[in-house]
């Protein structure tokens, strides 16, 4: 009888492992073979994770309108609304069951990361049967790509400015005579600026993050501003590069404003990148650094007015100015066919978030600014990450049409990032370890008088470069 | 004083009716008394405070210093629930308590009345495995787990979370505690009867299970709604989203605090209505299941 | 004879057939994802795709990380806090519970009355209590005394105390009926004949209740301590492990490499390592409780 037993258990046991190894062949082989293409009027299945929350009624609508525009020149693709919000604890789970939709967003930190695990598909081929890859802005495009290959194009830019709650500048009394805010140009003006309006409202100058990785990647804004450079490359070889004088300058520049200029918010080790914007948005915290592509989250999501929300560019340090940019891309299922996909890119060219200028694409743009005025978002121009003339054009003269803003809130941080030199790509390396590095000794500064500052940047140091080693210098 | 009445017919505890007498005794008694108190304030402030807290306007919350509302309007709440469509994620998680409190009763059952009563041969090795199960913690094999179910492509259905509160050793333990203790010879009666073992199940044992077969539910019930691990892996993007799945997406969304404040009130409602129910049934369940121990 | 053992083995095949649908279901649950766990701590892996063996590889990179000893080292403070205030503070409930007669059943509802709130419920509670400056509700109530604003969750030394505390606050109760039913189950002769002898109150309490609900205390001590070590939801929902790591715990770092890194091997090798520790406290268990079957309270 325990022979029996053992044969019963041993074969409930081998059953789900030959299920888990059966299947993940199949998973294997079948990514891998090249999608027949040249059927023209073959059925085409696109799940459009790109598609808004249903609790976004007109924006549904707005996209109903691009649907009925695809099926006139593609009357053999339907298009199935898969609202899909990017999650790191949900993502493999989709990726792994291929469930994931066929086009989708992410996060501007995560395409390396989804390409080494290979999670998403290779559209280099079809991008460049439309053309696209020429047109895509470099440097974003070496954020999307890995040895040559493209897997994904970018929705739009973004470049880190400071946002300003324009209020709380009148409350405290920092505005000329015609009523715009006075606005620090150097991180010293801004814990002065940010001192004083927490003397005079009671509330947050400035919103320092604290609370995870979004700290560290904001910090880094900071300390190439006080001229440091955090990771090292040589050869394809990786050097922590924290523990320098600059880097520490910036960490003691921060510690400052908590304990010196006392002009943050009650804790910062709460705050993460949505909290900041609801500090902003409520006027608990004047100023705080934000990028062109979320003036949605303080005005739309928390309620402030647009026209107290101003964008200006990121203060100065001692060694330079410099705006930490990228891109937030779109990213398309490993299962995708290359005519999904095509289809696909012909939908988001109807978005208007293409490098084309069609008539449909620029329709798209304007309903897309449309809706942007009736939610109450700014209506900005594009960051440039396609490159085309008669895009950018375009798309200015929309965004004109349509404004909702006084631009003179908005133009110098517009002005700043197109000097030549201002926009910064992340640190190269392994971004979000150093991050998160950064992040401890932030947390350790800013909840700890008494921090050995060149200390816990050396222990920073070597921890990082543990985890180069160990992940990248191979 | 009628304060001490009462104490005369003290049958339990260090403090017997007779010391009451002193007034040193009585002095503490009184403390005591107003210990429980402060005990129980203790335990229900905090969540008096979420449901407080959860009139206030997101200006109000973040900016004045103070424990209650300006005003009480439960338009707010309705705002709320209708805004974040509450009413899915309550029916959502109302088919997995459902599917998993059954499951749990069936098949753990099923495998305790084995291993109980039927004992084949071999069963002390299901026994030992059983056991041990209980000392790995479910979220050290949640990935492994988790791509099994995605390989059977049971992901975006409540098939595992029902399944998964089916594979519980602790309730195995519950009710094979319980069934051990059954009269033998109900079961060996019916037996010379020629029922089959199943038969015995549903005819004798069950019948005569209801109390184990109460706790087991009530305890699978409360963890199925309060689970969220599992089920934000498996029901994710999809339109099976329960209320704690919900609750913890808002760990890495822009909502704002008083709209999950009172998404907090809302998640703890179904639960003190079931404890008003059997409240008697619970706080006897805890002590009949973790005295044994 | 023959006709007996034919249908002994009748019997006993009925009876596996019984259990099989449970046998399938722990296996498919518990038993085989853990093995799956061990083999995938050996591999490398692209996603959840197993690669190539490396051996111990994934394991020296789980020690060397440089957030393991932080989280090593809270998870041992966390449960060094839950011994102080975890253990303790329901020994007292109860006893208080006990020594009372008014409102007696109130009381015992009351004090449960945390255990019923969801896990994560909870722990997004706390949050929003412990928030610091001066809207956050116990600095409201400091306020009220004259004190000025605490930082809670935010200064390093308290952050470990007061998450035991709002785990405590959760699970004490249920503690406490135990222990009040224990308590309960005294014969009171023995109360009466100490009496006699002159014990005082104080005495009695030291000498009869006290050690009869010693052999309770025993086991829920180590099966908290088991569950303690497991700490995840409070430290990530509540501080994200900070702050500077200073409330990270081991099974938080187990949730960072998979949910986060997607780095499952690393994982499933620090989930192995967890197993490994538990299985050793389970040992020192057995031998307090001198080789009964493990029993688990609820919480």
């Amino acid at each position: 009888m325990k022979k029996f037993l053992s044969v019963v258990l041993c074969f409930a046991m081998i059953l789900s492992l030959t299920i888990g190894c059966t299947t993940q062949k199949n998973a294997g082989t079948g990514s891998s073979a090249e999608p027949q293409s040249g059927t023209g009027d073959k059925k085409v299945t696109v799940k459009l994770g790109i598609w808004p929350e249903d609790t976004l009624a007109d924006d549904i609508k707005m996209h109903e309108g691009f649907v009925t525009e695809l099926k006139t020149t593609h009357p053999n693709v339907e298009i199935v609304p898969s609202y899909y919000k990017y999650a790191t604890d949900t993502f493999v789970s989709l990726a792994a069951s291929n469930k994931l939709p066929t086009v989708f967003e992410t996060w501007y930190t995560e395409p390396q990361k989804l390409i080494e695990g290979g999670f998403v598909a290779d559209i280099t081929d079809v991008l460049k049967e439309k053309h696209w890859p020429d047109q895509m802005n470099d440097s974003i495009k070496k954020l999307l790509s890995k040895d040559g290959r493209i897997y994904g194009i970018p929705r739009d830019g973004y470049a880190l400015g400071l946002m300003l709650n324009v209020n709380m500048f009148k409350a405290a009394g920092l505005v000329d005579d015609k009523g715009y805010p006075i606005y620090p140009k150097t991180w010293d003006e801004l814990a002065v600026t940010a001192q004083k309006i927490k003397q005079k409202t009671g509330e947050a100058g400035f919103c320092l993050l604290g609370k995870d990785n979004a700290a560290g990647w904001h910090f880094s804004n900071i300390a190439w501003d006080f001229g440091a450079t955090l990771t090292k490359e040589n050869n394809g070889k990786f050097t922590a590069n924290i523990n320098t004088p600059e880097a520490i300058a910036a960490m003691q520049y921060v510690k400052d404003l908590k304990w010196k200029y006392d002009c943050l918010t009650a804790d910062p080790t709460k705050e993460d990148w949505a909290s900041g914007f609801v500090n902003l948005g409520t006027g608990a915290a004047a100023m705080y650094i934000g990028a062109n592509d979320a003036v949605n989250q303080p005005t739309q999501v928390n309620k402030l007015p647009t026209k107290d929300l101003a964008l200006v560019p990121i203060p100065a340090g001692p060694k330079g100015q410099y705006s930490l940019s990228g891109g937030t891309p779109y990213m398309f299922a490993k299962n995708a066919t290359k005519e999904e996909i095509s289809a696909a890119l012909d939908y988001i060219e109807i978005m208007g978030k293409s490098p084309m200028t069609s008539t449909n694409a620029l329709k798209g743009m304007y309903a897309d600014a449309r809706s942007r005025v009736s939610k109450g978002v700014p209506v900005l121009p594009v960051f440039p990450a396609w490159t085309d003339p008669t895009f950018l054009e375009a798309n200015a003269k929309i965004t004109k049409e349509n404004s909702n803003i006084d631009m003179k809130l908005y133009q110098d941080y517009f002005d700043a990032v197109k000097k030549p030199g201002n926009l910064h790509f992340e640190e190269v390396g392994s971004a979000q370890d150093l991050y998160s590095e950064l992040t401890k000794v932030i947390q350790a500064v800013v909840t700890d008088k008494n921090t050995d500052i060149p200390k816990m940047m050396a222990a920073a140091n070597t921890n990082y470069q543990k985890i180069l080693d160990e992940k990248v210098n191979k | 004083m009628s304060f001490f009445k009462k104490y005369r017919d003290k049958q339990d505890g260090t403090i017997r009716f007779y010391d009451i007498k002193s007034s040193w005794i009585k002095f503490i008694s009184i403390l005591i008394f107003l210990a429980c108190i402060i005990m129980v304030v203790i335990a229900i402030f905090p969540a008096l405070w979420v449901f407080l807290a959860s009139f206030k306007d997101i200006q109000e919350f973040r900016r004045t210093p103070t424990l209650f509302p300006n005003k009480y309007n439960f338009n707010v709440f309705l705002k709320t629930w209708n805004e974040l469509h509450f009413l899915k994620y309550y029916l959502n998680s109302f088919i997995a308590v459902a599917g998993s409190t059954i499951c749990a009763i069936f098949f753990n059952g099923l495998l305790a009345y084995g291993l109980a009563i039927l004992k084949p041969k071999g069963y002390k090795i299901v026994t030992g495995l059983v056991m041990w199960s209980l000392l790995i913690p479910a979220t050290t094999s949640m990935v492994s787990l988790f791509v099994n179910i995605t390989r059977v492509g049971l992901d975006g259905t409540f098939l595992p979370l029902w399944l998964a509160a089916g594979a519980n050793a602790f309730y195995v333990l519950l009710f094979k505690q319980f069934f051990e203790q059954l009269p033998k010879e109900l079961i060996e009666a019916s037996e010379l009867d020629g029922c089959s073992n199943f038969k015995i199940f549903y005819k004798i044992v069950f019948p005569l299970s209801v109390p184990i077969v109460m706790v087991v539910a009530i305890f699978a019930a409360c963890a199925a709604w309060s689970d969220f691990l599992l089920p934000y892996l498996v029901l994710s993007n999809t339109d099976k989203v329960t209320v704690m799945v919900r609750l913890f997406q808002f760990r890495t969304s822009n909502t704002n605090d008083v709209d999950v404040l009172r998404a907090i009130v809302f998640s703890i409602i179904p639960p003190i209505i079931l404890f008003t129910i059997f409240q008697k049934q619970i706080t006897q369940s805890v002590v009949s299941a973790g005295i044994k121990g | 004879m023959r006709e007996k053992k034919s249908s002994s083995i009748l019997h006993s095949i009925s009876a596996w057939l019984i259990m099989l649908p449970g046998l399938i279901l722990f296996a498919f649950f518990v038993w085989e994802p853990l093995l799956e766990s061990i083999r995938l701590s050996l591999y490398t892996a692209k996603g959840i795709h197993l690669m190539d063996f490396v051996g111990l590889k994934n394991y020296i990179a789980v020690l060397q990380h440089p957030d393991f000893l932080p989280a090593i080292r809270n998870t041992f403070l966390y449960t060094f806090w839950s011994l102080i205030i975890g253990f303790l503070i329901p020994i007292i409930m109860a006893t208080f519970i006990t020594e009372t007669v008014h409102m007696k059943s109130f009381f015992r509802v009351g004090v449960y009355f945390p255990n019923i709130m969801p896990g994560l419920a909870t722990v997004m509670m706390w949050g929003y209590l412990f928030r610091p400056g001066k809207t956050g509700v116990f600095n409201i109530l400091l306020s009220a005394l004259g004190i000025q604003p605490f930082d809670w969750l935010a200064s390093p030394a308290w952050t470990i105390p007061l998450i035991v505390l709002t785990m405590t606050w959760k699970s004490a109760g249920s503690t406490a009926l135990i222990y009040m039913a224990g308590m309960g189950s005294i014969n009171p002769e023995l109360y009466e004949a100490a009496t006699i002898d002159g014990a005082t109150p104080w005495k009695r309490f030291l000498h009869i209740s006290l050690p009869s609900i010693f052999g309770l205390g025993k086991t829920l001590l180590i099966l908290q301590i088991i569950s303690v070590f497991q700490i995840l939801y409070e430290p990530l929902v509540m501080t994200n492990g900070g702050p500077n790591n200073a409330s990270i715990s081991v099974m938080q770092l187990v949730f960072r490499y998979a949910f986060e890194d997607y780095n499952y091997p690393m994982a499933a090798s620090l989930s192995v390592i967890i197993s490994i520790i538990l299985v050793l406290l389970t040992a020192v268990y057995f031998k307090a409780t001198k080789g009964k079957k493990p029993e688990y309270s609820t919480n």
